[in-house]
């Protein structure tokens, strides 16, 4: 068992970066490498020739820092949208509470390509086209359903016998979820804060619409744009190019993050 | 710790705020195209204001996906009050938009006369019901590129094409490469055989004619020859699939649009100096044709400043614009008088040759419900090259529902 | 928040219902939605499973695992399909390179150009892609199994399958209803991929309900009929989901 742990772990790295790792070696060749038949693994002549061409051809520094700050600010209000909810569904029996919880599970079943046109009349009305916090706030509604369903199931687990502790000692509702159950919750609040970070990073048809303005752009429009001379090229080498570019923000982010996975662990031994 | 995730919050908040309404008031036109790597659309835009300094052009860049582009127009319109009042069109949104009602007639400012010196497919396409709607500003059409290094001529029939692609095959060169994967490429690959045959989709009172014998005859070529005379992976080709097939030299025959000519002559193309271009083939007695693409310009009906927006593109498709257009972004002209212009050819020695493929460019289907005859054509073209119909099956098939669509 | 514009919206879809339901080419996209999701759901709650448990162990470098678990998940979906697109393709794409390198192939393969292929690429590709989700999900759940528990089976002589199943596994079942709830929502409403990917082909292999959908509002100007079937399909998805979260979270648990 102990032999195999290696085995395991580099099998699971290969398929995780195999194909992101094509990518990186597609993105370093030159054009004139990119067709050859059969492909060559390691580029012959590699060159950064792509990734100058991708922040030449459009401000991708500025599409970062935009992408950035819509996922952060939209997975802040997201965060503390869907705390209270969840542990208001998981804790206090309300009447209704198994309801409410399909309820907002059915909001997530609408694909946003279908709900684009209403939400563009809505988002006009309400002066927030070509808005970034507009768009992070629709991407904080389309992620709710899942961060409340996900932080309540994670509150479940969590012992009921420390809360009401913690309400012995004098502590109001909000003061239990605050200093209590969150801390010990951080393993779930980090995965849910990762997995909707990286929903409001990739998101494309609400962003492409609702910010036409080219320095309020996010990255995957950004790529989207990428273009020839001509409608019909693909720019395959600066294409592979922005994946790269676009990725190790969130690989960095995830690194960050998923430390909360561990602390959250030591916590929960400590206090439970 | 909470209070610096406060702090963060905060200020991310006021750094998302929306810019407080920049307005001024003045006359601002908008419209979308797709990303300007030429830098050809930005001058023409400079200019306009040089000529103009009343009228502001807003140029909005989309997608390179013309379908991502046609949704930011769609979607502006279906909510109603389009920030769009100039409209950038593909040749088959025409019918589309315009049985929408979202586009205003240009019959009193681009009236008959003006009209002829535009390539007559191009000035066709924009017409829908009787009225105009669209000002050509850059031409497309389907055609065959050849190479003059292996074959002494170019073919003339559809039986020389297949003789000649099964010929010129060799284990790492396929025959003929073509747009093969299920979607619009492929009706525009297989409507240039079945007009070559003298077949089409719709007759003139728009009845549905493609199960003539001369629709099966077409699609038995075309399927017939992948897994032959064309790669077995042709069902997933698009253009730049088959142009770097072709450009490799693992092609002998292409079907392709103009864009691909440029490409094969860079320096460093493998076939540069070694590539023909002739109008599609066709059947014997009958004529060549190619699908007709570009795009032009319309005017949305709720334009606040329709006749600013008819100043721009009236501006944008002035020949001088049109010639800039070709130098920076290789874009066709759709005037006549430039194909004769002596910098142009100088720039495009193949011009002549790409005129009589676009005199004979004919637009898709004219109706108001394309894009469903589109998907059902698609989806049986698709199986009769996958072999999971037979040619006979997916032209009843196909032919059926098409006539379920447009109701004759 | 979203109901406003989602009662917009789908007022307008309740008279296209009953064309949708006897509408032959959306059996067809039903079927092959259904097909996609069931195999590319269980793949991935089967792989997510293994490597939650993995990465649950101590070993050195057990972060930057975890960030290269993730990985597939932070590529946004458009664009990584090209790359599929470019690694699938029959002449210089990877996935024909490799085997022939290996001696496992002799011809080309144009896997994206064959019906069941393409079928089988579309759920490779949203495999690699969503694992991570699953992953991640499990992961946390897996904090929430006392270590003690564990130590004590084992001195009390049970073997790491029967720990797994009678300590592990109950106790991971919330999370597991979670996952799985989701990745059933998410797949059944496939989009982006298969739109890059294959488009819905060849021969309408790949087309599922969402492109349908998609189709009816954006390319054929039908909003009502894609209203419909987002109805139609929504009311099947939230039974389903429904229904097999409930199976495993299990009833008694809440």
């Amino acid at each position: 068992m102990r032999r195999l742990l290696p085995v395991a772990v580099a099998a699971l790295a290969l398929f995780s970066a195999g194909p992101f790792l094509w990518s990186v070696l597609t993105s370093l060749k030159p054009a004139g490498e990119l067709f050859r038949v059969p492909p060559t693994w390691i580029p012959r002549s590699p060159s950064l020739d792509n990734y100058r061409d991708v922040f030449e051809q459009r401000p991708f520094a500025r599409y970062l820092l935009n992408s950035l700050l819509v996922a952060a600010v939209s997975t802040l209000i997201t965060l503390a949208a869907a705390a209270p909810a969840a542990y208001a569904l998981a804790r206090l029996r309300l009447r209704g509470a198994a309801l409410a919880e399909k309820a907002i599970l059915a909001f997530a079943l609408f694909p946003p390509a279908v709900l684009l046109v209403p939400l563009f009349v809505a988002a006009r009305e309400a002066g927030a086209l070509n808005s970034r916090l507009g768009v992070a706030l629709v991407h904080a509604a389309l992620n709710l359903p899942f961060a409340v369903w996900s932080l309540a199931s994670f509150f479940r687990a969590f012992p009921a016998e420390l809360e009401d502790a913690a309400r012995v000692d004098g502590f109001s509702r909000a003061g239990v979820l605050l200093r209590v159950v969150l801390p010990v919750s951080a393993p779930a609040l980090a995965a849910t804060a990762i997995l909707v970070f990286i929903f409001s990073w990739n998101e494309f048809v609400i962003s492409l619409t609702f910010l036409t303005r080219d320095e309020l752009r996010t990255v995957p429009v950004g790529v989207a744009m990428l273009s020839g001379v001509t409608v019909y090229e693909i720019p395959w080498g600066q294409i592979s190019a922005a994946v790269v570019i676009t990725t190790l923000p969130v690989v960095a982010a995830v690194l960050a993050f998923q430390r909360g996975i561990v602390r959250g662990l030591s916590a929960g031994a400590v206090k439970g | 710790m909470r209070a610096w995730i406060g702090t963060i919050a905060v200020s991310a908040v006021l750094a998302l705020l929306p810019g407080c309404g920049k307005d001024s008031g003045g006359t601002v036109i908008r419209f979308v195209v797709q990303p300007d790597a030429g830098g050809g659309f930005r001058e023409i835009v400079d200019r306009f204001h040089n000529a103009h300094p009343e009228i502001r052009v807003e140029m909005v860049e989309g997608p390179a996906s013309t379908d991502s582009r046609e949704e930011m127009y769609i979607g502006a319109f279906m909510a109603g009050d389009s920030p769009y009042d100039v409209v950038l069109m593909d040749v088959v949104w025409v019918p589309k938009f315009a049985s929408q009602g979202w586009l205003a007639p240009l019959d009193d400012r681009f009236p008959e006369p003006a009209r002829a010196a535009f390539l007559p497919g191009d000035v066709k396409a924009g017409i829908w019901e009787g009225k105009c709607y669209r000002v050509p500003l850059r031409s497309d059409a389907g055609m065959l590129y050849w190479r003059t290094d292996l074959a002494g001529k170019p073919p003339e029939t559809f039986e020389e094409l297949a003789a000649k692609a099964r010929e010129l095959k060799t284990a790492d060169r396929g025959g003929f490469v073509f747009q093969g994967r299920q979607y619009e490429g492929l009706v525009c690959a297989f409507l240039e055989v079945l007009w070559g045959h003298g077949g089409d989709v719709l007759d003139g009172q728009g009845n549905v004619v493609l199960d003539r014998p001369e629709g099966v005859e077409a699609l038995r070529w075309l399927a017939g020859l992948v897994g032959d005379g064309a790669p077995a992976g042709v069902t997933t080709y698009q253009e730049e699939e088959a142009r770097a097939a072709f450009q490799e030299g693992r092609a002998a025959f292409m079907r392709n649009w103009p864009y691909a000519w440029t490409k094969m002559q860079e320096d460093g193309s493998p076939v540069k100096g070694k590539v023909g271009i002739v109008p599609m083939v066709h059947a014997p007695g009958k004529a060549s044709a190619a699908t007709l693409g570009g795009w032009g310009f319309g005017i949305s009906k709720t334009a606040k400043h329709p006749d600013a927006a008819w100043t721009f593109v009236e501006f944008a498709t002035a020949p001088e614009q049109q010639k800039l257009l070709n130098a920076k972004n290789g874009a066709i002209p759709t005037r006549r008088a430039l194909f004769e212009d002596a910098e142009i050819l100088a720039a495009n020695p193949h011009y002549p040759d790409l005129l009589k493929v676009l005199l004979a460019a004919r637009p898709r289907p004219v109706h108001a419900r394309y894009s469903q005859i589109s998907q059902a054509l698609q989806r049986h073209l698709s199986a009769a090259l996958v072999k999971k119909e037979t040619p006979e099956e997916a032209i009843r098939q196909a032919s059926s529902e098409i006539r379920g669509i447009v109701g004759k | 928040m979203l109901a406003v514009p989602l009662a917009v919206g789908l007022a307008a879809g309740v008279g296209g219902v009953g064309d949708v339901l006897r509408d032959r080419g959306m059996g067809r996209a039903a079927w092959n939605t259904l097909v996609f999701a069931g195999l590319s759901v269980t793949l991935e709650m089967g792989l997510g499973l293994a490597f939650a448990l993995l990465l649950n162990r101590e070993f050195r470098g057990r972060g930057l695992a975890r960030a290269m678990a993730i990985l597939p998940w932070a590529l946004p979906t458009a664009v990584m399909a090209m790359s599929w697109r470019w690694i699938f393709s029959d002449s210089w794409g990877i996935a024909n390179d490799l085997p022939r390198t290996l001696g496992l192939m002799n011809e080309p393969v144009a896997w994206l150009g064959r019906p069941a292929t393409a079928m089988a690429a579309l759920i490779a590709a949203d495999v690699w892609k969503t694992t991570p989700f699953v992953t991640l999900i499990l992961l946390a759940g897996l904090q929430g199994v006392p270590r003690d528990l564990h130590e004590a089976m084992s001195l009390d002589g049970a073997g790491p399958v029967r720990r797994f199943l009678w300590v592990t596994l109950p106790l991971l079942r919330p999370a597991i209803a979670l996952a799985l709830v989701f990745r059933l929502i998410q797949a059944l409403g496939i989009f982006d991929l298969v739109w890059v990917l294959t488009g819905g082909g060849p021969a309408d292999a790949t087309r599922t309900v969402s492109l349908e959908a998609y189709d009816s509002v954006f390319r054929h100007l039908e909003p009502a009929r894609g209203a419909a079937i987002t109805l139609v399909s929504g009311a099947f998805i939230f039974a389903v989901a429904l229904a097999l979260g409930a199976l495993a979270r299990g009833r008694h648990a809440e």
